[in-house]
């Protein structure tokens, strides 16, 4: 046993002192054990690692991945360096080194972590690609992975692009409208769920569409009611310049999302809404009307 | 098209466009129907308002002047989820085509005989008999009654006199509308609407969320009015929040006052800022000193305080309040329990003697009492005297709750009375109560009657009495440390 397991040390050694960068193996090796307190001294590895000149994508990735600020005293220099940006940039540094590899690692592998900070540094990657890098690559895996079978892509692409598109809802709402005509209806449903985290008022007409078609005459016009639903929602997220839309379906007698509008309204909590509510309460009650033949 | 358009005025376009422009519209409004006869215009519901609310039907959504519909005053917004229609029976011939025309679709009609209440038929299958047949000529009376059919199953017997038919028919769809109406053509319809209590609800609801003062009239008017007892307990509830919101006024005219958001938080009253913090209006940063109202909906309630303010004033709704904690008058409890707070809350001294009653009430349930003591605590020194003449009664519940409330708001005269009760009891479940309102007020005299008390029992071992005035002081001197 003691002889396997010095051969392998062996192996180890010379391919560390081959190709492989010695800091970043020991520092995967250290993820892999039970050891105690493993990612902190592996993140020690992988700043190491850094500071040799080879597989420095890897190393800048698994920092950005693992790195936190618990590791280290309060306001010190090391626990800047592990802020969510600093490990947003890390995430960015990997992709610039090996673009294709890590964008699809970060949408469809990061976004997928429990770790909320994991996921919110792997949204800071993202949105420096769309600042500084290939803004047309990230959108059209981003409308790859919205388009998904998966809930949990579907999920991720809606939240980051809900954030993207509150920088530059000039090209993302479009990109989300769009959408809006897709197949799948949870690819529909998160990107009414996104336009609405926008909360761009040039999403308002689109989203009427698909309100307004809960009377459509033939099933197949007829949107979801959970789309439907949420775009109501959405409407209220955009607020202002949606209000008067939303008194809009207050007031059509034949809505089913007369209730979800009039929530929306309240918590808006404006004036404007007082008078449209005063009336649906004017609306008869139950009764007999006979209408005589002539 | 364009170039066309522009050319407009010229007749020979003009036949050309006015159809187009006729098609368009059509196409766009296949969700709506003009019905001639009756004149009015009806949308098509939103196909998932049948899953979601269980509504079915059509809306009118305009009816023409002096038409039909008009003229029967169906309404605007009017949800109609029946169509009925009515049968009369003068011969053999008008029952067998009722029979037929109320069975068709949905085998079921509802029978009308003399001096009988209305039945309702049903058929198990389609083309299964009713098993009557009629006769006579003006009046038609029953004949035969076959054995096995619905029927034979039902109060009717050979001789009974048939008025009419009625044959009721739910509407899911404005095709389904339109099919019905053609059928009825040469008939009287009935229309039964629904009423959406479910966004009445959520109306009234949002209406107390908003803090406006002109919701007020309305959420009275429904209140009062309406059957659906959800619909006044939401109302009432709202308006309970209105009364809530307006005693605010005074912390949220500092804030218009000097037109900001943000105010030091030691320049306002701790009390309403709490209760505003409460509702969600404000938060308060205690490290920093600042109190911000929040965004959207306390920011804006600082322009609708003030009117708010004057208008839950006028006393209208102290007087509503007055008058439904009545039993009597409100057979539902936590109705009852919101008027109560709201007379809380706005303490008018108008209701001192209507809250007296509740709180003798033998009928009335113990926590509807107590929480009516509770508002006369609130109310404070006006209601000592009310409170003393009820401390008088021989109901051990009522002297309980008159103390306590008399404890609470204190002062030398309440004070006095509950220490000269306390000397000339020896009723325990009483003493307790007096002990307990006493060390309430915890003045000097106070606590000297209760030391007075201490040293009466002071040998009494068993005594309920002793050991609760032991820890009366106990918690005193805790206190005072």
């Amino acid at each position: 046993m003691k002889k396997i397991g010095l051969v392998f040390l062996l192996v180890l050694f010379s391919v560390g002192c081959g190709t492989q960068n010695e800091n970043l193996a020991k520092g995967k090796e250290l993820i892999k054990s039970d050891k105690r307190r493993k990612e902190e001294r592996a993140v020690r590895e992988f700043k190491l690692a850094l500071q040799q000149p080879m597989d420095n994508a890897e190393a800048h990735y698994l920092l950005g991945f693992y790195n936190s600020q618990e590791f280290y005293e309060p306001n010190t220099p090391d626990w800047e360096s592990a802020s969510i940006a600093e490990r947003g940039k890390q995430m960015f540094l990997a992709y610039q080194e090996e673009k294709g590899k890590y964008l699809e690692r970060l949408v469809f592998e990061t976004l997928r972590d429990d770790d909320l900070d994991i996921q919110n540094a792997a949204l800071d990657a993202l949105k420096r690609v769309y600042k500084q890098a290939d803004r047309k690559r990230l959108l059209s895996q981003l409308q790859k992975a919205i388009k998904s079978s998966d809930n949990r892509d579907r999920h991720n692409a809606h939240w980051v692009l809900g954030h993207l598109g509150k920088d530059d809802p000039n090209t993302i709402v479009p990109i989300l409208v769009k959408l809006l005509e897709h197949g799948r209806t949870e690819t529909r449903l998160n990107a009414v769920k996104a336009l609405g985290e926008v909360g761009s008022e040039d999403a308002i007409p689109a989203l009427a569409v698909i309100i307004e078609s809960g009377s459509a005459k033939w099933e197949r016009d007829r949107e979801e009611p959970e789309v439907r639903q949420l775009a109501v929602e959405a409407l209220g997220k955009i607020g202002g310049a949606a209000v008067p839309e939303l008194v809009k379906i207050v007031e059509n007698k034949g809505s089913s999302l007369r209730v979800d509008a009039i929530r929306a309204l309240a918590v808006l909590g404006d004036e404007k809404v007082v008078e449209p509510l005063l009336d649906a309460l004017k609306e008869q009650s139950s009764r007999d009307v006979t209408i005589p033949l002539n | 098209m364009l170039e066309k358009i522009t050319k407009f005025g010229k007749s020979r376009y003009f036949m050309f466009i006015v159809p187009l422009f006729a098609l368009i519209v059509g196409i766009g409004c296949e969700n709506q129907h003009y019905d001639e006869r009756l004149q009015m215009r009806l949308q098509q519901l939103d196909s998932d308002l049948k899953d979601r609310w269980s509504t079915s039907g059509v809306v009118v959504l305009e009816t023409t002047p002096n038409g039909p519909a008009d003229k029967a005053q169906l309404e605007r917004g009017e949800l109609i989820s029946y169509v009925i229609a009515e049968y009369p029976i003068r011969s053999t011939g008008d029952f067998n085509s009722a029979l037929k025309k109320g069975l068709e679709e949905d085998n079921n009609l509802i029978l009308y005989l003399k001096n009988k209440p209305p039945l309702r038929i049903a058929l198990r299958r389609r083309g299964d008999k009713v098993g009557l047949s009629v006769e006579g000529n003006g009046t038609v009376r029953i004949k035969q009654i076959q054995p096995g059919t619905p029927a034979a199953n039902a109060d009717i017997q050979v001789g009974d006199i048939v008025e009419k038919i009625v044959d009721e028919r739910k509407i899911y769809s404005l095709d389904e509308y339109k099919e019905i109406l053609g059928k009825l053509a040469k008939q009287q319809v009935t229309f039964r609407t629904s009423e959406l209590i479910g966004v009445k609800i959520a109306a009234v609801t949002a209406l107390g969320d908003l803090g406006d003062a002109r919701a007020i009239e309305s959420l009275v008017d429904i209140f009062r009015n309406n059957t659906e007892l959800s619909l006044r307990k939401a109302s009432i509830s709202s308006l309970q929040r209105l009364v809530e919101l307006s005693v605010l006024n005074e912390l949220f005219q500092q804030f218009q006052d000097a037109n900001v958001n943000v105010l030091p938080a030691d320049s306002l009253q701790a009390q309403q800022l709490e209760s505003a913090a409460i509702l969600g209006l404000l938060t308060v940063d205690r490290t920093e000193n600042t109190a911000t109202l929040k965004a959207p909906f306390g920011t804006q309630f600082r322009h609708r305080s003030e009117a708010l303010y004057e208008k839950i004033n006028e006393g209208q709704l102290a007087e509503l309040a007055q008058e439904y904690i009545q039993i009597k008058v409100e057979p539902d409890q936590e109705i009852r329990r919101a008027c109560l707070a709201i007379l809380g809350i706005l303490k008018p001294v108008s209701a001192i003697d209507p809250l007296v009653a509740v709180l003798e009430n033998p009928t009335e349930i113990p926590g509807i009492r107590f929480q009516a003591g509770v508002a006369l605590r609130q109310i404070g020194q006006p209601a000592v005297d009310a409170l003393i003449i009820a401390f008088e009664s021989e109901d051990t519940s009522t002297k309980d709750i008159a103390a306590s409330a008399l404890g609470g708001i204190g002062g030398i005269k309440a004070r006095d009375r509950l220490i000269k009760a306390l000397e000339n009891t020896s009723e325990p479940a009483i003493q307790l109560t007096l002990v307990d309102a006493i060390a309430k007020i915890g003045d000097a005299p106070s606590m000297q009657a209760l030391e007075r008390q201490r040293q009466q029992y002071q040998n009494d071992d068993d005594s309920g009495i002793r050991i609760f005035l032991d820890e009366v002081f106990k918690s005193l001197t805790q206190k005072s440390m």
